[in-house]
């Protein structure tokens, strides 16, 4: 399956890249795609990373299914 | 009328006030939150000098992380109507990054629902700054653990 992968601020610089289309595995998590992408990205893992699924906050553990849409970022910092 | 909002252009704070009264209200509470100068590290306590900001947010998320604040302030505290908008993009300093007014009978519980909303709207929102100094630049983390898991 696939899932697109948004990037914000801190995450965005870390990675190089705002939003990449990314081939899972069918038993893949918000954790796993972040394993898989802190191989590429190793500065990716030295952040505390906060993980939206469909623009909703969600847990690392959470499945992920075909076509959805998954945002890593940092803590955030409006105001 | 209740509204949430991002834009890149100034804001426009009285206009924001003025939206949210009804008739049966008596005070409305309107924070200013602008772009700072100086800025005190928590860890060194060195006072850095900021040059300008950048806001930026994960635009369709943040819009509903604000309506449901607007909706679990109004389900707590004693108000009327809610406008929240907040600036993205560059800021100089003293320009203005959010404003949240607050439209209630009686000013205690508007002051009070002010206060919850920027505290949840800087843990919960996905908008995030960078400081630019004269000398490097960086993304601020907040110290919010993963809200409302």
């Amino acid at each position: 399956m696939k899932v697109t992968v948004l990037f914000f601020g801190a995450t965005a610089d870390t990675v190089g890249s705002r939003e990449l289309e990314i081939r899972a595995d069918e038993a893949a998590t918000a954790k796993s795609i972040i394993d898989q992408l802190s191989k590429d990205h190793p500065a990716l893992a030295k952040h505390k990373l906060l993980i939206a699924i469909n623009e909703e906050y969600a847990d690392p553990d959470t499945l992920l299914k075909d076509g959805e849409e998954v945002a890593l970022f940092t803590a955030v910092s409006g105001g | 009328m209740d509204y949430t909002e991002l834009t890149t252009e100034p804001i426009d704070i009285t206009s924001v006030a003025r939206r949210v009264v009804p008739p049966e209200c008596g005070a409305t509470v309107t924070l200013d939150g602008y772009a700072r100068r100086f800025t005190k590290d928590k860890q060194t306590g060195e006072t850095r000098e900021t040059e300008y900001l950048v806001y930026e947010a994960y635009e369709p998320m943040a819009i509903r992380e604000m309506q449901k604040l607007v909706e679990q302030v109004k389900s707590e505290f004693e108000i009327a109507n809610v406008g929240i908008v907040h600036r993205l993009g560059k800021l100089e300093i003293g320009e203005t990054s959010v404003v949240i007014s607050v439209a209630a009978p009686h000013r205690r519980a508007a002051f009070a629902a002010c206060e919850w909303l920027i505290k949840e709207l800087k843990r919960t929102v996905p908008i995030w700054k960078k400081e630019v100094f004269a000398d490097g630049e960086v993304w601020v983390e907040g110290d919010s653990q993963a809200p409302a898991l």
